[in-house]
C-alpha cells in the first residue's frame, strides 16, 4: 500500500508533547524488549532507534486499547486482538500514567467525541452553533452520530 | 519506514463514521494522465482504491501538513493537496464543481491538528458558556472571545505575487504546549524542531478561504529562509534567463554594425 512515506517521516520530525526513551516490545512471540525513542505527534506512534533520524516504524492510534500492564508498564492492542500487544516500559509510575493518559486524548475519535460533546453543550447553553462561525457546521464529520442523545461522557477530561 | 498497515486497513473497515466517499480522478504526476479511484476519507487519513467494493488498498494519504488548493484547469475541476516544497502534491479532479468543493471543504477539515485546535477553542467557549450561565446572563456573548494572555497573534501578510496559488499564512499564534522533558531534547535524536508557531485560525476574524487554511508545522520565522530559497529559485532563474538575453544582446553589439573592414 503506498502512502506518503517523506511527509509522515517529516511529521515524525514534529515537536511533540510526549516522547521518551522506553522499554518496547513487540507484539510476537519472542520479541524482546529493546529501548526506543518513542514519540506521540498527532494521532500516530513512532519509535526509533536512539539517534537515528527517521523512526522503524509508525503506529496508527485508532481503535486500540490502551492498558496499564503493571506500574510502570502499559501496552497498546491492535486489531481487536487483546493478546497481540505492544508493550512499553517506563522509567516511573508517573510517566507509565502520562504516556497512557496522552495515547488515549490523542486519538482522532476521542477528539471528534469531545467535540461533539462541545458543540451540542455551546448550542443548549447559548441557543449557538459554535461551528458556524468557522462555516463548517454541516461537515460530516462534526455531525452528532445517528441523532442519537448524547450521553455524558465519563472519560472526557477538561483539555 | 514501516508503517503498520493492517492498523490502518482495521482502522477504515470498523464502524467509526466515514467523512467523505466518493469516486475522484487522481493524476498520475509522470504522465498527466487521471486514474479514476475510488477515495475514503476518515479522520485524517484518506485511502483510495479502485473501487468501493476491492479488498485490496491502493494507498492512503495521511493529511497533516498539506494545505488544499483548489483551480480551475481547461474546464476540468481540479483541486490539490500540496505539502510543500520538495514534498509531494497529490492533485485531482472532481467530475463536478459541487463534487470539487464538497471535497474541498471536507479535506480543509480533515488534519489532526485542526480537530485538536477545534477542539481547544470549543472547550473555551464551551467554558465561557457555562459561566455567563451561572452569572444568569440573558445574552451570552460567544463571539468576540478574549484570547489567552500567553498567545499572541501574528498578522502574517498575504504571500507576493510570486505565490499565486492562494497558499497564505493566516495568522498564528504560540502553541501552549507543555515542555518537553530536558532528558528528550538534549542528548536524543531525532532533532527536534525548536518550538514552532502553530497556526491557528483568526479567532474573531471570519474563517479563511478554502485554501487558504495555515500549512501546519511551517514556522514562518524557521521556514523563512527555506522559503527564501525556495522561491529564490524562480527569481534566479529569471535573472539567468535575463542574463542570457543580455549575452545575446552583447553579442550582436560586438559585431561592429558597419562592417569597418
Amino acid at each position: 500500500m503506498r502512502f506518503n512515506e517523506k511527509e509522515l517521516v517529516l511529521l515524525s520530525r514534529q515537536p511533540s508533547e510526549r516522547a521518551a526513551e522506553l522499554g518496547m516490545r513487540g507484539p510476537k512471540k519472542g520479541d524482546v524488549v529493546k529501548k526506543r525513542l518513542v514519540k506521540l505527534v498527532v494521532n500516530f506512534l513512532f519509535y526509533f532507534r536512539t539517534d537515528e533520524e527517521e523512526p522503524i516504524g509508525a503506529l496508527l492510534l485508532e481503535q486500540c486499547r490502551v492498558e496499564r500492564e503493571d506500574s510502570q508498564t502499559f501496552s497498546i492492542a491492535f486489531l481487536d486482538e487483546a493478546e497481540r500487544k505492544y508493550v512499553f516500559e517506563c522509567d516511573t509510575e508517573e510517566q507509565c500514567a502520562e504516556w497512557i493518559d496522552s495515547i488515549i486524548k490523542a486519538s482522532y475519535e476521542f477528539m471528534r467525541k469531545n467535540l461533539i460533546y462541545y458543540r451540542t453543550e455551546i448550542h443548549r447553553l447559548t441557543g449557538k452553533d459554535p461551528l458556524e462561525q468557522y462555516g463548517i457546521s454541516d461537515e460530516a464529520r462534526f455531525q452528532v452520530s445517528n441523532g442519537r442523545p448524547l450521553p455524558t461522557v465519563p472519560f472526557l477530561v477538561a483539555l | 519506514m514501516k508503517l503498520h498497515e493492517k492498523i490502518l486497513t482495521h482502522y477504515l473497515s470498523c464502524t467509526s463514521p466515514v467523512d467523505k466517499e466518493g469516486y475522484l480522478n487522481k493524476k498520475k504526476n509522470r504522465n498527466d494522465t487521471y486514474h479514476r479511484r475510488w477515495f475514503v476519507l476518515k479522520a485524517n487519513l484518506l485511502f483510495y482504491q479502485e473501487r468501493p467494493a476491492d479488498r485490496h488498498l491502493l494507498g492512503v494519504i495521511v493529511l497533516e501538513g498539506c494545505a488544499v488548493q483548489h483551480s480551475e484547469t481547461d474546464g476540468h475541476f481540479t483541486f490539490s493537496l500540496v505539502f510543500g516544497p520538495g514534498l509531494k502534491t497529490y492533485r485531482f479532479a472532481a467530475v463536478d464543481r459541487q463534487g470539487q468543493e464538497s471535497w474541498v471543504k471536507a479535506l480543509h477539515s480533515a488534519s489532526h491538528c485542526y480537530l485538536s485546535m477545534l477542539v481547544k477553542d470549543l472547550a473555551r467557549q464551551y467554558e465561557e458558556a457555562k459561566q455567563q450561565q451561572s452569572l444568569g446572563e440573558s445574552h451570552p456573548s460567544v463571539s468576540a472571545l478574549k484570547l489567552p494572555t500567553n498567545s499572541f497573534l501574528f498578522a502574517t501578510t498575504q504571500q507576493t505575487a510570486v505565490v499565486r496559488e492562494g497558499r497564505s499564512f493566516s495568522a498564528s499564534t504560540l502553541l501552549q504546549a507543555p515542555s518537553i522533558p530536558a532528558k528528550a531534547v538534549a542528548k536524543k535524536s531525532p532533532k527536534l524542531w525548536t518550538r514552532r508557531h502553530a497556526h491557528v485560525t483568526p479567532l474573531n476574524g471570519p474563517a479563511p478561504l478554502y485554501g487558504e487554511w495555515p500549512l501546519v508545522g511551517f514556522d514562518p520565522l524557521e521556514d523563512f529562509s527555506t522559503l527564501h530559497d525556495y522561491y529564490g529559485q524562480e527569481v534566479k532563474k529569471v535573472r539567468e534567463d535575463w542574463l542570457k538575453s543580455r549575452q545575446k544582446e552583447e553579442d550582436h553589439t560586438e559585431q561592429d554594425l558597419i562592417d569597418l573592414g
